[in-house]
């Protein structure tokens, strides 16, 4: 029993730290147990009456292994968390989302047991059953349809990655299908532009820059409490410059010297004039170019167009703030482009990345102390993947229904790919051939992608359909099964790795439905379908303790240190050029990323394959200097968030402290914009785009361009305990997914996915 | 905790490094276990400026446990005292009638009520002080923009400028950063 081992522990700890306490009294003694597990003794042991304390980790976001935490239980009630001191993650401070978690585990949206739909799909009509009879129902239908049309003819949707997404790989390769469904999105668009440009994703080394560039990127409300967001604020009080280049004002644009206010959706254009000026103004390192850089030369005549004029009106920065901007990045050394989300939602991402990757070269920032560095391994073994890639033939290529990325440049990095939207557009159109089964964990495919109507019509149309969560989902009402999963506040495994950090995950309260962890679920139905052999036969135990091999632990070793073990890091090594440009790719030729063993500026392997090998510039599908016609009914810009202060994409609207610190969706609209419409601040109005509406409040904001409007994604949820509304998916709700193209020619970057975010609309009073 | 007689506990703000997570305001609900709809502590946001030349600062503020509080000093019931040994300002449940007294008084609209119609609001969390922590707004802050000690202590800790919040109730506060004592203070005249 899990509790019962972090409890004994507690126990021997305290008592050996009382008796060195009273026994030798001295300083020293104190300060070797200090170093062991000071703070979480310390909160153990101020525990009051039947309070228990128990450190484990958050599980309120993702990707990543989450922040350290201590887990507070009063009388068998999960009452309250606290940042745990000892975790390298966060070290002792959490988020506000962090600190909800309880009002999380305890909402009354919790699914409570299996459910079968019984009434027709949407009606919401379910009758319980037992998890036997759920895991032989997917067996069943996989089992046949696996026979009838093949294994591909399932896909599973990813979640935010964490511990469990390579289970869903394993399930997948296990049965014989490549369609792991991937946003198409987040972090691997830009992940493939970087590495098929410096043959690895860079990092900005912050703590040693004297300027950092924050672009299309929100540090506040991204990742851990501490990693990147401290580096910042240290980087500000040392004297360091911060510019951000985003639309809108947030937390860190407030922070910085320099804001540039860009259009949504033109990072691409704003980085080739920067190239252009860098360039034309020989401000790059001549040395670095001539050495580690492939067709240099190509690029100059190339960037001749990309002029800061020409980006003028695309981006709606001025020219001469254009120039001053490229020549302040290539003249202060040592410089970092702190890269983040927002420039992976355009049809130019691929360009706007790969752009980005060249600034960071030429100016000779690349792996240099204070620009942008590979991270390599810290140098502690890892535990083993349970991923199967070995297993992968050009065959799961070649079946892929939709893929994210070129079939020529699949596998990627971490496995095959279908586009999570192409999907669902296979069950629509039978192109190449329609998905029968699609297992939704974690996920909600009607607020996590665009084209809304068609992800509902084709979850209409689908033949089976299987909800495996904590917690309602929004389109839970077209689920054939309903499988409720634990959180991870419930569960005992399994461990989490990251860094230099592993612990494992320690059970904060029994199960408060009739649940498995999602680690359990995958395994039982692996053996449900006669994959056994791969699944450990069923035993949890086994699959945690086969991964912990390389680190000769197991659970049980991990279990006796409840807060994890730190291993020491290796000193950064810099400039690893040979190592990095001559790293070997993930397809099955394991032809390097980079051909040359340079920085491909000119990406011969895009030439190869029909794709354009240099970035150039493509509009989003609907903007002020792509589709002028559109503005006379559409004058204004609108893209979204992807994340913010107290919610996670489409979850934790139910939590009410964090409802109560956001209580309504909101469209942030300058003064002047809704002066000349008549609005004010929290009236409710309508936004209408070529392609949806939504019902939302104004926020009556000075810090947005006054061209643009912008909302957070992932409204659907209501809040029992506020009485706080939920939102339609469709029409009357606040739902931006469903307000952007979804047409293949327009609205996808055709190399990377990359679906727009970008639209133009008319904002009226409700 | 220490507790010599001329100690006052109060907080330090750098508003340079004030994010505006609310990290601090449902850490604060979480831990006092608050009912919906109370705010011990509160994260405000002040704009000025026209497009693109914007600026923005944050406060996050709470009961500042005044040298001079106006809500003991009103109180009928005399339900709100002020601890010796640490200046902290303390609410008797048993005593407060719910008369509201204490919301006019307050210059900085701090006294929230409840279910219960008591007032209540931030007693520096004391039951953790009194363990060696910090309260719990101050320990989660991931920018390190809060701190909570004795007021002497935090002005000759402070390696930044700090001012200490000017006022006729003196409130034990201290901040720095791009934010100026005279701003916060603007915050509630004008609105009030």
């Amino acid at each position: 029993m899990a509790g019962g081992r972090v409890d004994q522990e507690r126990d021997r700890l305290l008592v050996s730290r009382r008796t060195l306490l009273k026994a030798a009294g001295t300083m020293g003694a104190v300060m070797m147990l200090e170093k062991n597990a000071k703070n979480w003794l310390t909160a153990a042991e101020s525990a009051g009456p039947g309070e228990k304390v128990i450190p484990t980790f958050c599980a309120m976001c993702g990707p990543g292994l989450g922040c350290g935490i201590y887990a507070y239980v009063k009388n068998g009630r999960f009452t309250k968390v606290e940042g745990m001191q000892e975790s390298p993650i966060n070290g002792g401070r959490i988020c506000a989302k962090a600190h909800a978690a309880p009002q999380w585990v305890y909402s009354p949206q919790r699914l409570k047991y299996p459910l079968r739909r019984v009434g027709k799909k949407g009606e919401g009509k379910f009758e319980r059953i037992s998890w036997n009879q759920a895991l032989d129902l997917i067996a069943g239908k996989l089992k046949e349809q696996k026979q009838k049309y093949g294994p591909e003819s399932l896909a599973i949707l990813s979640p935010a990655r964490r511990s469990y997404s390579e289970f869903l790989y394993r399930f997948l390769i296990a049965h014989g299908s490549p369609n792991y469904g991937h946003s198409g999105i987040c972090a691997m668009q830009k992940a493939f532009a970087f590495t098929y440009t410096l043959g690895a994703a860079p990092v900005p080394d912050v703590p040693n820059s004297k300027l950092v560039l924050i672009w299309g990127k929100q540090p506040v409300y991204s990742g851990s409490t501490r990693g990147n967001l401290k580096q910042i604020l240290d980087a500000k009080d040392r004297g360091a410059k911060i510019i951000s280049i985003k639309p809108t004002m947030e937390p860190d644009v407030a922070i910085s010297d320099l804001w540039i206010p860009i259009r949504p959706g033109t990072d691409a254009a704003l980085a080739l004039a920067m190239l252009h000026v860098i360039i034309q103004e020989k401000l790059y390192e001549p040395r670095f170019v001539a050495q580690w850089t492939y067709g240099f030369e190509k690029l100059e005549n190339h960037i001749a167009k990309y002029t800061a004029q020409w980006a003028e009106p695309i981006t709606g920065i001025p020219a001469d703030q254009i120039i001053a901007l490229a020549r302040t990045y290539a003249t202060t050394k040592p410089a970092c482009i702190d890269h983040g989300n927002g420039l992976e939602h355009a049809p130019s991402s691929n360009s706007a990345v790969r752009s980005i990757a060249i600034l960071m070269a030429i100016t000779g920032n690349l792996d240099k102390p204070g620009g942008d560095i590979f991270q390599g391994s810290q140098g502690t073994a890892m535990p083993k993947s349970v991923h199967l890639r070995e297993r992968y033939t050009q065959e799961w290529v070649d079946k892929l229904v939709g893929p994210e990325f070129p079939k020529a440049f699949q596998p990627g990095a971490e496995g095959t790919s279908s586009a999570y939207y192409r999907i669902f557009d296979s069950v629509l159109t039978g192109k190449p051939y329609p998905v029968r089964t699609i297992i939704a964990p974690g996920t909600q495919p009607t607020v996590s992608t665009r084209g809304v109507r068609n992800v509902l019509e084709a979850l209409q149309k689908l033949d089976f359909y299987v909800v495996v969560d904590v917690m309602r989902t929004a389109e839970m009402n077209f689920a054939d099964i309903v499988v409720p999963v634990a959180t991870m506040y419930e569960s005992d495994h399994p461990f989490e790795f990251g860094g230099n950090w592993i612990m494992a995950r320690n059970r904060v309260i029994e199960p408060l439905g009739d649940y498995k962890s999602d680690y359990e679920f995958w395994i039982d139905l692996g053996v449900r379908m006669g994959y056994g052999k791969d699944f450990w036969n069923g035993s949890i135990t086994e699959c945690i303790n086969d991964q912990l091999k390389p680190l000769n632990l197991t659970m049980e070793d991990l279990r006796a240190k409840p807060t994890g073990i730190v291993f020491p890091t290796k000193p950064m090594e810099y400039e690893k050029y040979s190592k990095i440009f001559g790293r070997l790719s993930s397809r099955f030729s394991k032809a390097p990323y980079l051909p040359q063993g340079k920085v491909a500026i000119y990406n011969t392997t895009f030439e190869e394959n029909g794709y354009d090998p240099l970035p150039v510039w493509v509009e989003p599908p609907e903007s002020p200097t792509g589709t002028p016609d559109l503005l006379k009914k559409y004058p204004l810009i609108l893209s979204d968030f992807h994340t913010s202060k107290v919610y996670n994409a489409g979850w934790l609207r139910n939590v009410p402290y964090l409802r109560e610190v956001l209580p309504y969706p909101t469209l942030q609209i300058h003064p002047d914009a809704a002066g000349e419409r008549g609005i004010g601040d929290g009236d409710w109005i309508i936004v209408e785009s070529p392609h949806g509406r939504m019902k939302i409040k104004a926020q009556v904001n000075a810090g947005i361009r006054p061209d643009t409007v912008m909302a957070l994604h992932g409204w659907w949820q209501g809040c029992e305990e506020l009485k706080l509304p939920g939102f339609p998916l469709l029409e009357t709700g606040a739902n931006t997914n469903a307000m952007y193209s979804v047409d293949y020619a327009k609205a996808f970057d055709p190399v990377v996915t990359a679906m727009s975010s970008q639209t133009l609309v008319q904002v009226t009073k409700a | 905790m220490e507790k010599s007689m001329e100690r006052q506990y109060g907080f330090y703000f750098d508003s340079d490094r004030c994010v505006q997570c609310h990290a601090c305001e449902v850490a604060c609900k979480s831990w006092n276990e608050l009912e919906l709809g109370v705010r011990w502590r509160r994260v405000l946001d002040l704009w000025s400026g026209q497009f693109p030349k914007v600026t923005n600062k944050t406060i996050s503020l709470s009961c500042m446990h005044c040298a001079k509080p106006a809500c003991v000093e009103i109180c009928p019931a005399k339900a709100i005292s002020k601890r010796s040994g640490d200046g902290i300002v303390i609410v008797d449940q048993s005593k407060c009638t719910g008369c509201r007294s204490c919301a006019a008084a307050c210059p900085f609209h701090v006294p929230q009520y409840g279910r219960t119609g008591t007032m209540q609001k931030c007693n520096l969390c004391v039951e953790r002080l009194e363990q060696g922590k910090q309260p719990s707004c101050v320990a989660t802050c991931p920018g390190e923009a809060l701190k909570c000690r004795p007021i002497e202590v935090l002005q000759e800790s402070s390696t930044k400028p700090a001012e200490r919040l000017t006022g006729r109730t003196n409130p034990a506060l201290f901040i720095s950063g791009r934010l100026t004592g005279a701003e916060l203070l603007d915050l509630f005249t004008s609105k009030s």
